[in-house]
């Protein structure tokens, strides 16, 4: 288990339409849950808090939410996301859905 | 001085077949008594040929050929296409084998890599399949060949079934050069379906006591595609498939391409490309592709081999697939794999590893694979003239000079960025390169797929045009940019990833116009095996290790 805290810089969502937040994914073996919900705090910065059952990857973390916050404005949103050791490509799939159905409002 | 003598090698063949004497009445032997005719027909020094691809094999003739002693059969050059049996490997223990040369090792690929830190694999070449029935008509024709057809009859004309494979390949080269044609058979009967070997060509036929090994290798079940896999599928149709108008093409056998097959008749309908891309297919019959069959979208379909469990929809659907007289499937691995290395738009197919330099591979220090036919389609053949849009575009975007081809193949290699097990697909180094495997392989780093051939990559990250990138570093910025939070995608600098995406050279799903969330599995056509007979309204019979109903 490991868990940690951390904002990265991003620009700020665009709409204030669509849904007050949105989930991707189930917390199972070799899935993973992300809640983005809009509301954080400051505007210009996508703030996560991650909670993962595999040690050792805190880097991979950071470099893909870092990624992510800079390809999409996801600032003034607040990130959760519980992971039970799911494989390294679904966690930015993930991440794009639950930004998407955010935004579009979609599901 | 030594002068050409007349009709030796025709004296040599009747010398054995003298040997073989009661042994066989006329071409036919007994079960029983199979070891002592291959005792007979074999000398120490032959090239021989063994059967085996990674579907069929003759599996009877190789266990007989395993349980002899090394004072009836040493020095024997094995020339194959598949080491697949662990009849294949005890050769090798038993130290009856001088050299051998093959294409590919799949299910013994561990076997084989431990005979080869064991100095008991004398390694001439990994070859690719056309390369080696290549060969078997300049410096490897084979002295004895040993296959496996389905029925015989009376005469020894044997009939293939939808397993054709590579019997002709191996028969002709050797029946045509004085060498010894041995086949095994499931059924001796008095009137075959269809002749596809003529009996001239045959010398001894056995009736097995067991039908020939047949492996299901191109099922892929629905259930096991992930969301994943459905994102780099859209991400693929819409970025390679629309965008170069890919009218034939071969896809590999990994999930990766089933879940673009199951797409066809839900998103690519939608996207309204129908009648306009992937009509003519170089392919296996993949029980995937029952619904895009089923659905119109294919006009063609040209195989390799069979599939176990695919007769009856195949012969019921002959308008698509080849059939013989009989009315049943038919497959020819040379000729599929010309067709591929020559007709095709587009090969798409997944592999282990991709280098820095788009350079891929399968081997690994604790398993060492080799090739198959990817390599014939996943390549630039230099020898094509004939011009298609997607050649044409593909070529235009590569900006080709004024001594070479105008056109390219597109050649998209698909993988996600790590494999089971977080061990990731993209490295500076392959595996292959490791200086023991090198050594046993002569020098050469046994690459699958070479990365000046690969136009794209596909990654659940996006699409890298290799193919368009104007230098090698430019290449190596283009890969890394879409190898995801491996440590080479890690290494990515974003400025030129920016300008690489501001180019086209590197687009992300969004840029192709995929929404990620809408990659859901319940896009796919089905979502399991039960769901493909459906399709085929009860014309596919699945093996029984997919049957759970």
């Amino acid at each position: 288990m490991e868990k940690f805290t951390k904002a990265f810089p991003s620009k700020p969502l665009k709409t204030t339409a669509g849904k007050p937040w949105a989930l991707a994914g189930v917390v199972g073996s070799g899935n993973l849950e992300v809640l983005v919900e809009r509301g954080g705090r400051p505007s210009d910065a996508m703030e996560c808090h991650i909670e993962t059952s595999i040690p050792g990857y805190k880097a991979s973390w950071l470099a893909a939410l870092a990624d992510f916050a800079h390809h999409y404005p996801a600032g003034g949103t607040k990130v959760t996301i519980n992971d039970q050791g799911a494989p390294p490509v679904l966690v930015t799939l993930r991440l794009r859905q639950a930004y998407d159905h955010l935004v579009k409002g979609s599901k | 001085m030594r002068t050409a003598e007349t009709g030796a090698r025709r004296r040599n063949k009747m010398e054995r077949l003298e040997r073989v004497g009661r042994l066989a009445r006329g071409k036919f032997v007994a079960a029983k008594d199979v070891p002592a005719v291959l005792k007979r027909i074999i000398e120490p020094g032959d090239i021989l040929c063994l059967e085996g691809d990674n579907q069929k094999q003759a599996d009877f003739l190789a266990n007989a050929l395993a349980s002899l002693d090394k004072k009836d059969l040493r020095d024997i050059h094995l020339v194959m296409s598949c080491i697949t049996l662990p009849a294949h490997i005890e050769l090798f223990k038993k130290g009856m084998i001088r050299q051998v040369d093959f294409c590919y090792a799949g299910p013994q690929g561990t076997a084989v890599a431990d005979l080869v830190k064991a100095r008991k694999f004398p390694v001439g070449a990994i070859h690719t399949y056309n390369e080696l029935f290549g060969r078997f008509y300049v410096d490897l024709t084979p002295r004895v060949a040993l296959v496996a057809a389905t029925q015989a009859d009376r005469k020894g004309n044997l009939y293939l079934e939808a397993n054709t494979e590579d019997t002709p390949a191996v028969i002709e080269p050797t029946a045509f050069s004085d060498g010894i044609v041995f086949a095994q058979v499931n059924k001796i009967v008095d009137r075959l379906p269809r002749i596809d070997i003529p009996a001239d060509q045959v010398d001894f036929v056995v009736e097995a006591p067991y039908p020939m090994h047949l492996q299901a290798l191109f099922t892929r079940d629905p259930a096991a595609i992930t969301e994943v896999q459905v994102l780099m599928a859209m991400v693929a149709l819409r970025g390679i498939y629309e965008k170069y108008e890919v009218q034939s093409l071969n896809h590999g056998v990994g999930f990766n391409t089933a879940a673009i097959e199951l797409l066809l008749p839900t998103y690519g309908e939608r996207l309204g490309l129908k009648g306009k891309i992937c009509k003519h297919w170089v392919v296996n019959p993949l029980p995937t592709m029952i619904p895009a069959i089923e659905s119109g979208w294919v006009e063609s379909v040209f195989a390799f081999g069979g599939e176990v469990g695919m007769e009856r929809y195949t012969a019921a659907r002959s308008d698509v697939f080849f059939t013989g007289r009989d009315g049943g499937f038919h497959s020819n691995r040379p000729m599929g794999q010309l067709a591929g290395l020559y007709g095709i738009d587009m090969f798409i197919g997944a592999s282990l590893q991709i280098d820095i330099n788009g350079n891929s591979s399968t081997v690994s220090t604790s398993r060492i694979t080799g090739f198959g036919g990817a390599p014939n389609m996943g390549c630039q053949p230099t020898g094509r003239r004939h011009p298609t849009k997607a050649w044409l575009k593909a070529g235009a975007e590569a900006n080709p000079g004024p001594g070479s081809s105008p056109g390219r193949k597109l050649v998209v290699q698909m993988v996600e960025t790590f494999q089971a097990g977080r061990v990731p697909t993209f490295v500076e180094e392959l595996d292959a390169a490791e200086p023991s495997i090198r050594k046993a392989l002569h020098g050469v780093t046994p690459v699958m797929i070479y990365g000046d051939d690969v136009t794209h990559i596909v990654t659940e990250e996006g699409i890298a045009n290799l193919a368009a990138c104007r230098s090698v570093a430019e290449r190596q910025a283009a890969i890394r940019a879409v190898a995801g939070y491996t440590p080479v995608g890690l290494k990515r600098n974003k400025r030129q990833t920016a300008e690489l995406r501001a180019r086209g050279i590197v687009q992300l799903p969004e840029d192709v116009g995929v929404r990620p969330s809408e990659a859901s599995r319940s896009l796919l056509a089905t979502q399991d095996i039960k769901g493909l007979v459906r399709w085929s309204k009860g014309l596919y019979d699945p093996p029984a290790q997919f049957v759970d109903w």
